[in-house]
């Protein structure tokens, strides 16, 4: 089992306080959600966890199995056991997809023991047949044209080659049909187990529908304020944040809000 | 006419010694007294006078050690040549080529048994003799190289394979010459392989001359990888006639300072030059690339394609010159450079030219200094892949439409493995 724990995380961009105070625990074998307004700092709590250089921690700790990985450079972080679906991948043309993943595999391995290509190719047929891709994906350069939906089913995909203790998946669900919802939705629900935990960013309780959480956070105004079960989620889809905001007593602005 | 070799006792001993004809080693002393009113060429944003690309060493027949070979290993294929300093040591050629006579020889055995053939073609009709103090000096001090001659109508499946290894294991000076003259409705590919042993500092002075004669096609593709301490002079023409095509595929990952000058001459009407050329700086090694395309037939198409990626304080520059005549009708002149540069110290410079003189005709250029994208990093390595593995996949990403529009898959596949290696030695330096 492993742990990862955000202790009083404050971060800031371009020196505007974005994070002021996160904390969150969770343990592999879980599921938590993150719901929140826009530009309530979702993004910015998964970057900063990840390690995007524009984001600057200013105060706090992430703590993977009790070690402070602050210091550690991206790719360490990711060898280490984090994943991060980003709300927007890159597109990184000349880089075929199958030729990215396999090098993303190999890095965790033992230089001298690579994984096969024979075997990689096996590995990445299966996991494309679970998420209903073409063939010809594995062939296109990484992301370059990829639509939004696509892009999507394939951070999912990269998750399921690469197999990470923690998945962080920033808004997944966003630009998927109905459909994609739910195969990727049948990606991650076959990943979870005792080894992996994830930690799901989404703005609708549907997805939650699909890949039921254990916990669910809000966050606004850079915070988490309120944690509960799935019923949660539910509330909110019902309600809004307004509600939520004011039975809290929070004095925060709704970006939809009417000033 | 003749000139008194008396006052050349070292081209006179030279002449004698390899026994060149009487003609060649007078052009050789015309050259050389030429020389003295002939200056440097200058080529836009290249700054390279004063590095030591002159040639000053007295010529010289010189013998290099088989054994060096050996750090090449030179990949065994049906058709190839094999030349270290100036000895070959192996030059294999099926038997369909013999067969179809095809010429494939060294430079002192063109002299010795094709003297006709050289003599007309040798710097006439591609480079000449005296466009400038690096072609005269050359003509002067020229050891080494390989003479190609593609009959009639000869069409060749089978590319053949060239390894020129520069013998820099002591300080002598590299000058080497190719010929490749491929004839009417032939058909020709040729891959090149410039290397070096040895660490001294040296000079190399290489020129390769393309004839491609009506309607041929010749598709040209290059390695090269010359080594830090040698300073290069690297010239390669074409000369094309009616509705002949040249393919030229070039891989710049040298390690020291070089001026690569690569021209096609599109004489003939119809006639087609495609360069695609790849550059990778390291260190703090200086490549300057001067491409030029010079539409002068009607209905000509120059396309000009470079890409180059530079890393620590090296330099590159590409200049791009697409040069449209007047009378060349219909003519198409299209060019694309763009250079990524990976480290602060970096220097680059895309520079794109056009020379147009008729009116009917279409050009068109791009070209770019940027700088390697950091959300692409990023994404890379947040997917566990280390800083600089991202960077090569980044990279490699980059020249990847250049690679995409080479003609052969296996100098693509080449190509990629040189790159490979040179990025992975380059980012030792970082
Ligand atoms: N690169 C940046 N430069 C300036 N401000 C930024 C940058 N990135 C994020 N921000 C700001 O930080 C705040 C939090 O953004 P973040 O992307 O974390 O929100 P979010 O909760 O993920 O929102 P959404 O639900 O819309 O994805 C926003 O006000 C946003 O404008
Ligand atoms: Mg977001």
């Amino acid at each position: 089992m492993s742990t990862l724990e955000v202790k009083d995380l404050h971060v800031s961009i371009d020196g505007k306080n974005i994070l002021k105070g996160v904390n969150l625990k969770m343990q592999t074998g879980e599921i938590h959600a993150i719901m929140g307004p826009n530009g309530t700092g979702k993004s910015t709590l998964s970057e900063a966890i990840m390690g995007h250089p524009a984001y600057k921690v200013t105060k706090g700790e992430v703590l993977l199995n009790g070690e402070n990985i602050l210091e550690l450079p991206v790719d360490e972080r990711a060898r280490a056991g984090l994943f991060l679906a980003m709300q927007y991948p890159a597109e990184i043309p000349g880089v075929t997809n199958a030729e990215f993943i396999r090098g993303a595999i190999n890095a965790r391995l033992p230089e001298d023991k690579p994984l096969s290509v024979r075997n990689f190719l096996k590995r990445l047929d299966k996991t494309m047949g679970v998420l209903d891709m073409t063939d010809e994906m594995a062939d296109r350069y990484l992301n370059e044209g990829f639509s939004g939906g696509e892009k999507k089913r394939n951070e999912i995909l990269q998750l399921m080659m690469i197999k990470p203790k923690f998945a962080i998946l920033d808004e997944i669900d966003s630009g998927l049909d109905i459909d994609a919802l739910k195969v990727v939705s049948r990606g991650v629900n076959q990943m979870r187990g005792p080894e992996f935990g994830s930690l799901i960013i989404t703005h609708y309780q549907r997805l939650l529908n699909y890949i039921v959480p254990d916990v669910v956070h809000v966050m606004m105004g850079g915070r988490i304020v309120k944690q509960g079960g799935p019923e949660l989620a539910k509330r909110l889809e019902d309600e809004g944040y307004a509600g939520l905001r004011d039975e809290l007593g929070l004095d925060i602005k709704l970006v939809d809000e009417e000033a | 006419m003749t000139v008194d070799l008396k006052k050349y006792p070292t081209i006179a001993a030279y002449a004698e010694k390899t026994a060149e004809p009487a003609w060649f080693t007078e052009l050789r002393t015309k050259s050389l007294e030429k020389a003295a009113s002939l200056a440097l060429p200058s080529f836009e944003k290249i700054r390279y006078q004063r590095w030591p690309i002159q040639l000053k060493q007295p010529l010289e027949r010189k013998n290099s050690s088989k054994e060096l070979i050996e750090e090449i290993k030179p990949e065994q294929t049906e058709n190839m040549v094999v030349q270290l300093g100036q000895d070959t040591l192996e030059l294999k050629v099926s038997n369909e080529l013999r067969s179809q006579g095809v010429i494939v020889c060294d430079w002192h055995t063109a002299l010795q048994e094709h003297s006709d053939l050289v003599k007309k073609y040798f710097m006439q009709k591609a480079v000449k003799i005296n466009e400038d103090l690096l072609t005269a000096q050359h003509v002067a001090h020229l050891t080494s190289g390989l003479f190609i001659y593609i009959p009639k109508n000869v069409v060749l499946k089978k590319a053949l394979t060239s390894y020129f290894v520069q013998d820099a294991t002591a300080k002598n000076d590299y000058v080497h010459h190719v010929i490749i003259v491929a004839g009417e409705n032939s058909e020709f590919s040729y891959l090149e392989n410039l290397k070096t042993v040895g660490e001294q500092a040296t000079t190399a002075n290489i020129i390769v001359e393309v004839i491609a004669q009506e309607n041929s096609h010749v598709k040209f593709a290059s390695v090269d990888r010359l080594g830090a301490k040698t300073t290069t002079y690297l010239n390669r023409r074409g000369y094309l006639e009616k509705n002949a095509k040249i393919d030229w595929s070039m891989g710049m990952m040298n390690d020291g300072n070089i001026v690569g000058d690569f021209d096609s001459d599109l004489v003939g009407a119809g006639s087609h030059s495609e360069v695609k050329i790849v550059a990778i700086s390291t260190g703090k090694q200086i490549q300057g690339i001067d491409t030029r395309v010079t539409n002068i037939g009607k209905h000509t198409i120059g396309h000009i394609l470079q890409h180059g990626v530079i890393l620590s304080r090296s330099s590159l520059v590409f200049n791009g010159i697409g040069h449209i005549l007047k009378g060349a009708k219909g003519a198409d002149a299209q060019q694309e450079s763009r250079v990524l540069m990976l480290s602060n110290k970096a220097k680059g410079d895309a520079n794109p030219i056009l020379l147009i003189d008729d009116n009917d005709v279409t050009a068109g250029h791009a070209a770019s200094i940027g700088r390697v994208n950091q959300e692409q990093l990023y994404y890379l390595m947040s997917r566990g892949l280390p800083k600089k593995m991202a960077e090569r996949l980044v990279i490699i990403g980059f020249l990847g439409p250049v690679l995409a529009a080479i003609p052969s898959k296996l100098i693509r596949e080449q190509l990629k493995i040189t790159i490979e290696r040179k990025l992975i030695d380059g980012q030792k330096d970082e």
